[in-house]
């Protein structure tokens, strides 16, 4: 029996959870995969590494010297002329002396911290704007009310307070025109964002990327992608690669609401477009998709989160979404509290999972598909970013916890799909799911003492070949924000060494003040263990084995094992 | 195809924030929601059933979404609607302006649509200053355009149900008509009379 066997999970399809083959999503390894670019992604890996060497020489003549002293680390991409959007592992570490001055009349002083880059904004007009009292705008007052709803957002632009947040991410136009800000008005920010770009064009005339600064206590990260440059202001300990794919997933956002066909067809007529015109009132996915990835590790593993389910049920609940049949009907997902229940997929076709966590964050983003049945186009810009989908969203029950998207290719198809709804409910109240589903929400998912193996406190388990993960409810110690927060923040930085671009690693024990935590990588999962500081080595590989047994146990009710297809 | 049946097919547009979705819920739902402004995504369908005339019906409402970003899509949705409640919030000439884009559009694309005009947000306009749409061009346009005008304030839900009572007494009359002429296509019968020909012939 593959389940005793002692090499569990050591390769691929053997691990728990893993399926023998249809699977629902695309499997994604590791994240450095989705940070290529999906042209370019199969570029080889030879041309990489004489990359690799040639910049390495050029950036040592590079006119790094320029560079202020304390900003101590400058990370750039060598450009090869014929391949612009190349290559992305290519760092190089240089410190500077000088001052350094920017092209278009932009000065940079040696700074001592990034509060200190400079821009001293606030020109007299945007003064008179604030303390004019003439009613303002609608399009203003929308964003007052907006902003308003995002909590903090009132604040002064470059206030203390403003400047100590924990993470900006804002994004611009290569015409230097805001396009969203996380905090703050883009209004107020615009001459900031003006130096953003000047930055990264100055560095672009070099013939490179500008891709990060790393000052003592904030990195700054660079992404430009197509007409748009992104860019996030951290202090958080992520590493750079977790950062960009955090920025590839704004940039994702902002695709599925336009496609990059619109995206680049308005910036082509009109360089200086004003790109918040089209994306008013998307501004909140866009929040609500930083805040969840601040907390949901389904970002960090690109995996999908199931909802534990007893099999019987789960496998019920998709016949009866297999009921959602129809013509250019593509997917029918079931979604509970930013967990999958159950997708149903035309044949042949497989979702990304960064693609499903756009629907996730697009269903928990919003209040306004509470009423009636909404029908939506949107792009999912993994399976292809240049066309739309329409969605079918609706909820099944009263309290909307059980959402259900239906997914067509058809604009026109509205009732059709509507039916589908219908047929698919109608199907859940005769079996009595809904309420079963209900059920398995309402308890909390499950606790790690379940797994009966002593001094686990937490861990995070990932089928690498079906992209679904799974992890126990954050019981005590870890119960508060903080200490969650505190504990999502170690995995991050397990996750980012085991994954160094540099140097990979498969396995990591490291003994914190006050957990201990050990990581493990293998061809078929990725787990993230955490114990009590007290745990000798011994124990806690000991432990490893005795948990990958138990979900093994249970893969059943935590995975989707048996996915259908219309 | 369609089991859940819809007599009347109804359709608001107007710019964002002109309150069409305020408008839907106090209607359906008798509720107003001082949460703040969201911009609704795509469109939200809802039916709600009324009496009108004597009769039953059902008003099969789209609630469009009023960003640019949607305006191509917004065509699908006021084809073939019988009725069309083009909204505009008192508080604002642009969004009076944009109105009137489409009542044109509706009557150059649409002509046996039923065009009622709304201006939103009454409530707000208790004082003088916060009306920004001057009452007599408003009325002016609207007899100019035969369409019907009403003031309607969400947040008190004053005129809220006399405004859909009237659309629905006025297509309630002209059902009657339709109902002797079905205008939209019953497969099955035809597919009947279809069959029934051929084997006369």
């Amino acid at each position: 029996m593959r389940s005793e066997s002692p090499a569990l999970g050591m390769t691929e399809g053997t691990e728990p959870g893993a399926t023998c083959d249809n699977h629902l999503f695309l499997s994604v390894r590791t994240y450095e995969d989705l940070l290529s670019c999906d042209e370019e992604s199969d570029n080889s890996l030879q041309d990489n590494q004489e990359l690799h060497e040639e910049a390495g020489q050029s950036l040592h003549n590079w006119q790094l010297g320029q560079l202020s002293k304390p900003l101590n680390k400058l990370v750039l991409e060598q450009v090869d002329e014929e391949n612009f959007e190349g290559n992305e592992d290519i760092c190089q570490e240089e410190g500077g002396e000088e001052n350094f001055d920017v092209k278009d009349g932009v000065t940079c002083k040696p700074l001592n911290s990034l509060e200190e880059l400079d821009f001293s904004v606030r020109t007299d007009d945007q003064e008179a704007l604030q303390e004019n009292d003439v009613p303002r705008s609608p399009g203003q007052r929308n964003r007052a009310s907006r902003s308003s709803a995002s909590s903090r957002d009132s604040q002064d632009v470059m206030s203390e307070a403003w400047w100590s947040l924990n993470k900006h991410v804002f994004v611009l136009s290569e015409a230097g025109k805001p396009i969203y800000s996380r905090y703050g008005s883009e209004e107020a920010l615009s001459s900031f964002m003006g130096v953003l770009l000047a930055l990264v064009s100055f560095v672009q005339a070099g013939k490179n990327i500008m891709r990060s600064i790393h000052s003592d206590n904030h990195t700054v990260m660079f992404l430009h992608r197509g007409p748009l440059v992104l860019v996030s202001v951290s202090r958080s300990r992520q590493s750079e690669q977790q950062l960009a794919q955090e920025l590839h997933y704004v940039y994702n956002q902002i695709i599925s609401v336009l496609t990059i066909t619109q995206l680049n067809k308005v910036f082509k007529a009109k360089q200086n477009y004003d790109l918040r015109r089209l994306l008013g009132g998307t501004e909140r996915f866009l929040n609500s998709l930083l805040n969840l990835m601040q907390q949901d590790p389904c970002f960090l593993l690109t995996a999908v989160r199931c909802l534990p389910l007893p099999s019987s049920v789960r496998d019920s609940v998709s016949q009866s979404l297999q009921q959602a049949r129809a013509k250019d009907l593509v997917f029918a997902v079931l979604l509970a509290k930013n967990q999958l229940v159950c997708m149903v997929r035309m044949k042949d076709q497989v979702l990304h999972p960064t693609d499903l966590h756009l629907l996730l964050n697009l269903v928990s983003g919003s209040t306004s598909f509470r009423e009636g049945e909404v029908w939506t186009p949107i792009c999912l810009p993994k399976f292809n970013p240049e066309g739309f989908f329409y969605a079918h969203i609706s909820y099944l029950d009263e309290a909307c916890t059980l959402c259900l998207l239906l997914l067509s290719t058809d604009k026109e198809a509205f009732f059709t799909v509507s039916d589908c709804k219908r047929r698919v409910l109608a199907r859940l109240c005769k079996h009595d799911l809904v309420h079963a589903v209900q059920l398995a929400m309402d308890k909390d998912s499950y606790s790690v003492s379940q797994a009966g193996v002593p001094d686990l406190q937490h861990f995070i388990y990932k089928c690498k070949s079906t992209s679904q993960f799974t992890s126990p409810e954050m019981d005590a110690p870890y119960n508060s924000t903080e200490q969650r927060e505190r504990l999502f923040g170690l995995y991050q930085q397990l996750h980012s060494r085991i994954h160094s671009a540099s140097r990979p690693l498969k396995l990591i024990y490291h003994v914190w003040q006050f957990e201990t935590l050990l990581a493990w990588v293998t061809a078929g999962f990725e787990l993230y263990t955490c114990f009590s500081p007290l745990v000798t080595k011994a124990a806690a590989i000991h432990a490893i084995t005795k948990l990958l047994r138990w979900i093994k146990k249970e893969e059943e009710r935590l995975f989707i094992m048996n996915p259908l297809t219309f | 195809m369609n089991t859940q049946r819809v007599d009347v097919k109804l359709v608001l547009l107007g710019r964002e924030y002109s309150g069409k979705t305020s408008l839907v819920e106090r209607f359906v739902f008798d509720r107003f929601s001082c949460t703040p402004y969201q911009s609704t995504i795509g469109n939200a369908f809802v039916a709600k059933r009324m009496e009108a005339k004597g009769k039953n019906l059902t008003l099969g409402i789209w609630d469009t979404a009023g960003s640019e970003r949607y305006e191509a899509m917004t065509r699908i949705y006021y084809r073939g609607a019988q009725a069309a409640v083009v909204c505009f919030d008192l508080t604002e000439n642009t969004s009076f302006q944009r109105a009137k884009f489409w009542v044109n559009e509706l009557l150059n694309c649409e002509e046996h649509c039923r065009v009622y005009l709304c201006a939103t947000k009454a409530d707000l306009v208790g004082d003088k200053m916060a009306r920004k749409v001057d009452l007599h061009d408003m009325h002016d346009y609207a007899e100019e355009m035969k369409a019907q005008l009403f003031e309607t304030s969400s947040k008190t839900g004053q005129n809220v149900h006399e405004l859909f009572q009237k659309i629905a007494d006025d297509c309630a009359e002209k059902l009657v008509f339709t109902d002797q002429t079905p205008r939209g296509v019953n497969i099955t019968k035809d597919a009947k009379r279809e069959m029934a020909r051929c084997c006369v012939k």
